[in-house]
């Protein structure tokens, strides 16, 4: 008979302030060894969940549980805060938050002095971890200048430290490069296999996980459980075929652009130019610098060199709450005062927004940010966009409506330029791709190009977009 | 003491800690230049600023020693930042935070209004200007300007530590980040709150 | 040099010298922490003059001010200058205060130049057997610094980005800075309770810890500092009373 973890019965849970629960009569027990996938749309209670097995919940939020939670046979309330933590390790969403320690060596050895590791085993699991992760080159790195792909491995590599019985993991791949994505699942595999690691995931995007899962629970809007079943592999979403609305009008153009930082070069000189109604993708690994370059684009950065042409740029940062002025998603989305009531509409029609109108920007959940940031820079009407990783932590639903108002946006005349790691998202987009790698342009390449080149995605930690190889195979 | 508090409750205290040391910092370079100019009045008006914190803590917190503790913190980072000051700060944070303790301990932390707020920013200023009076040497001043930077002191107290933390409490708390806390708890049909 | 003993030994004799009202004491202490500073460390003087600076303004102002509006003494004037009386013991103490400011700023700036932040926190923890809660509560507060720094231009850029006007008089900007300040602070409670919530998921439980990675001790260097600090010190409120 294989050892229970976790058994939850008839869990319910409501956070203090709202007046429906968000998770409701939740029945299951995981194994020793399973590896678990954990579904749903967003903000139906994934998170929330996993904070209630690792017992963050309910003592940090008051909320209220009904029914029960046995945590390695003992019920959750009979662990000490932190206690639990031991043996249980996370890797949470958030890349940017998840640190207490300047640099990377006194994160680890915070983990190993929490465990009440002797001192003579602290420098070699250190060294052993770093090995592993492949991260030995950030030991002495101060973490808050990582950019975020590299933060979320630093922060498995703390939870692998640990050496846990359990690893719960949020969205784990939704920060990092295809290429990198594809490693981590291949070595989580191996280490599950090696120390019979239970597993528990979070994830929106299932097809990069292959047949890594065994097991799928499925939660509903309404926090209850919809399926509870084996795994299927999954295919990505297929986006609708698209023309390109490009016209030979420049209406972007960068000279001998580079950024430094404290005397560090993070962009080498570069140049491009982006005409009306093209769709630019930006693509590159963890660090390569495709925030920086947005950022430099649209004057948050002062560029060091060059110049910038443009008749007015718009910006959605990869933290929305930057863009927040005003009380409410409503008067948000209209601030700018570009667009008719019609339009505002339509707009927020569109994105999913009617519900939240009312709602304080900062109080929705973090798809619903990025989606009010979308729907405001739309409003505003500047002739060119920028958006920093717009599809992370969306739902297939919110992609689609996001791919439809882009592509109609950029038959209007307006210019995009979309950095993503989602290759699926970039090739039904893109008409072209700015590579970047180590802080240097490789060049602006047409899309279809690039995704046929091989060299050059595994030179950039991309991978060829399932779906658009279509074309090559039929001339085959 | 320290038991009943949550980890979360420790780092937001160090956290807001931060962001108002960056906000003093702004004022102090060009309170610096005036000090030259106007001797240490310059620095009188804007101690409701370094006082603001313990205050936004304890309405948000409300647990016995969110005043004292944060205003503490606060000193000490800013030590730790490199606020030339130094060491001797972190002695006037936890004078300062005692100050805004004590007026809260006296209304047996039960009452956030706005009048216990501003009597909490008046606490610190006292306080504080009995310290600086002795370390700073006040005493070798005329009377009458020693009253005139006490009135000076306590008014900010009142007026930017005590209105200006209900204040911008409330405006955070209209954004929604603060559920989990005990203020968003005690909004809900507490008419003292 | 551990810090946090030269943290105690940094505010004793700070409290030490608040007792003396006579201009030499404050004097010779401050001549003494420059030769100290001179002989035992390494420290970027330029930098320490730009620091120095200001201080040495404030001091000018605490210098005047006291001269001008200095409690009444009576005693010998020795000079008047547009109508104001100084007398002799209104310009000791005026001294006794500058020469106090310099003492106390080149105290601390010798404090801030020569210890590191975080090893000044390990201290408190190991040898002030601070709670660790309290002590890796402020650690995450100091290593958000450089972060809640940027975000504070970020926010400024992206509003602006968006057609968010810049006031032009200084009081309306300070009623804007409301604009900037909410934002830091709504994700500053957010940053809050993430980093609580992994400080906690790496293990963390409050309770003392039983071995350290990075241990800080006391050893002879800091009974010998010490030492020498206390000596300065004892010399300097003898010799400032006996000389004035
Ligand atoms: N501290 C809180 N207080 C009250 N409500 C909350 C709190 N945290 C989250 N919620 C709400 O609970 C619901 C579930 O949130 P949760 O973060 O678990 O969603 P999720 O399934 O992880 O979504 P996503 O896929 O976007 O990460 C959301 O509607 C959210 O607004
Ligand atoms: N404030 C900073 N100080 C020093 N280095 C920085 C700073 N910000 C970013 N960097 C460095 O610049 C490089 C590029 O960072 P950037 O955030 O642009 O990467 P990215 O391509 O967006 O990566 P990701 O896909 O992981 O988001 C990284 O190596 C990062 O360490
Ligand atoms: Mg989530
Ligand atoms: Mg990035």
């Amino acid at each position: 008979m294989l050892e229970e973890i976790f058994s939850l019965d008839g869990l319910s849970f409501r956070f203090p302030e709202d007046e429906d629960k968000t998770l409701t009569n939740i029945s299951f027990s995981v194994h020793r060894g399973e590896r678990l996938v954990l579904t749903g749309p967003s903000g139906c209670g994934k998170s929330t969940f996993l904070y209630l097995l690792n017992r963050l919940y309910p003592d940090n939020c008051d909320g209220l549980v009904d029914g029960k939670i046995i945590l390695f046979g003992k019920t959750a309330e009979d662990y000490a805060p932190g206690e639990i933590n031991h043996r249980i390790a996370t890797v949470f969403q958030d890349p940017d938050s998840q640190f207490c320690m300047p640099t990377v060596e006194e994160e680890l050895a915070f983990t190993l002095e929490n465990l009440q590791t002797p001192f003579a085993q602290m420098e070699p699991r250190i060294t052993a971890v770093l090995e592993e992760t492949g991260l030995a080159h950030l030991r002495n790195t101060v973490i808050q200048s990582l950019s975020g792909g590299m933060k979320q491995r630093v922060a498995t590599a703390c939870a692998l430290i640990m050496e846990p019985e359990v690893l719960l993991l949020d969205e784990p791949l939704s920060h990092l490069d295809p290429y990198t994505a594809l490693q981590f699942v291949h070595w989580l595999e191996d280490l599950q296999q090696a120390s019979n690691l239970t597993i528990v995931t979070v994830e929106h995007r299932l097809d990069c996980w292959g047949s890594f899962f065994e097991r799928e629970i499925q939660l509903g809007y309404d926090g209850r459980i919809v399926a509870d079943q084996t795994f299927i592999p999954r295919q990505p979403i297929l986006f609708p075929e698209r023309q390109s609305a490009a016209q030979p009008i420049t209406l972007l153009l960068t000279q001998g652009l580079s950024v430094t930082m404290k005397d560090k070069q993070l962009l080498d000189p570069l140049e491009f130019s982006v005409s009306q109604g093209e769709v630019v993708a930006i693509a590159g690994p963890n660090g390569s610098g495709k925030s920086t370059l947005v950022k430099a684009l649209c004057g948050i950065y002062k560029p060091k060199t060059g110049t910038i042409r443009a008749d007015g740029i718009g910006y959605v940062p990869q933290s929305p709450e930057y863009l927040f002025l005003t009380q409410s998603v409503q008067q948000e989305v209209a601030f700018s005062g570009a667009s008719s009531q019609s339009e505002l509409n339509g707009l927020m029609a569109s994105l999913r927004l009617e519900e939240v109108r009312e709602a304080h920007p900062f109080a929705i959940s973090h798809g619903q940010k990025r989606r009010v940031a979308i729907a405001a820079m739309l409003a505003d009407k500047k002739p060119v966009l920028l958006m920093d990783e717009p599809t992370s932590g969306q739902d297939d639903d919110a992609l689609l409506e996001l791919f439809n108002l882009i592509d109609q946006r950029s038959r209007e005349g307006t210019s995009f330029l979309i950095v993503t790691h989602d290759m699926e998202f970039a090739a039904g987009l893109a008409d072209s791709v700015i590579l970047i790698k180590d802080g240097h342009m490789t060049g602006k390449f047409p899309a279809n190009e690039v995704w046929s080149n091989e060299k050059l995605l595994a030179s950039h930690h991309l991978l060829a977009p399932k779906g658009v190889v279509r074309p090559a195979k039929s001339f085959a | 003491m320290l038991k009943s508090w949550k980890l979360k409750e420790v780092v937001l205290m160090s956290l807001f800690a931060v962001v108002f040391g960056i906000v003093y910092l702004l004022f102090v370079h060009a309170a610096n230049i005036w000090a030259a100019v106007i001797g240490p009045l310059a620095y009188e008006w804007m101690f409701g600023i370094w006082f603001i914190v313990s205050i936004i803590c304890m309405y948000i917190i409300r647990k016995p020693g969110a005043a004292f503790l944060s205003e503490t913190m606060a000193a000490t980072i800013e030590v730790l930042i490199g606020n030339a000051v130094g060491p001797r700060l972190i002695l006037s944070g936890v004078i300062q935070g005692l100050g805004a303790e004590a007026v809260f301990a006296l209304t047996g932390y039960k009452h956030f209004n706005i009048l216990v707020l501003m009597l909490a920013g008046i606490g610190s200023a006292v306080f504080s200007f009995v310290y600086g009076y002795f370390v700073s040497g006040y005493a070798a001043l005329d009377p009458s300007f020693v009253a005139l930077m006490f009135t000076i002191r306590v008014l900010s107290g009142a007026i930017i530590a005590g209105i200006g933390g209900k204040y911008i409490g409330d405006a955070l708390l209209a954004t929604g980040s603060l559920r989990g806390y005990a203020i968003a708890h005690a909004k809900k049909g507490d008419v003292n709150a | 040099m551990n810090p946090s003993v030269k943290f105690i030994l940094v505010t004793l004799s700070m409290l030490v010298i608040a007792f003396f009202f006579n201009p030499w004491t404050p004097l010779l202490f401050w001549l003494g922490i420059i030769l100290l500073q001179l002989t035992m460390s390494h420290i970027n003087w330029k930098l320490w003059l730009l620091f120095m600076l200001p201080f040495s303004i404030g001091a000018f102002g605490y210098l005047w001010t006291t001269v001008v509006f200095g409690a009444e003494t009576g005693g010998t004037i020795i000079w008047s200058f547009a109508g104001i009386d100084v007398t002799e013991e209104q310009w000791a103490r005026a001294l006794s205060l500058a020469f106090r400011v310099m003492a106390f700023s080149t105290l601390s700036l010798l404090f801030a130049f020569t210890t590191d932040p975080v090893k000044f926190i390990m201290s408190l923890m190991q040898q002030m057997k601070l709670s660790p809660k309290l002590s890796y509560g402020v650690m995450v507060g100091y290593q958000f610094l450089p972060v809640m720094k940027d975000e504070f231009t970020q926010i400024q850029q992206a509003q602006r980005l968006r057609g968010a006007e810049t006031k032009k008089y200084s009081w309306q900007r300070l009623l804007s800075m409301r604009r900037v300040l909410i934002p830091m602070l709504a994700g500053a409670v957010r940053k809050a309770e993430r980093s609580a919530f992994a400080m906690e998921a790496r293990g963390f439980t409050g309770e003392p810890r039983s071995a350290f990675y990075h241990p800080v001790q006391i050893d002879r260097t800091d009974w010998l500092m010490s030492g020498i600090f206390l000596i300065l010190l004892l010399t300097s409120c003898i010799g400032g009373s006996w000389l004035s």
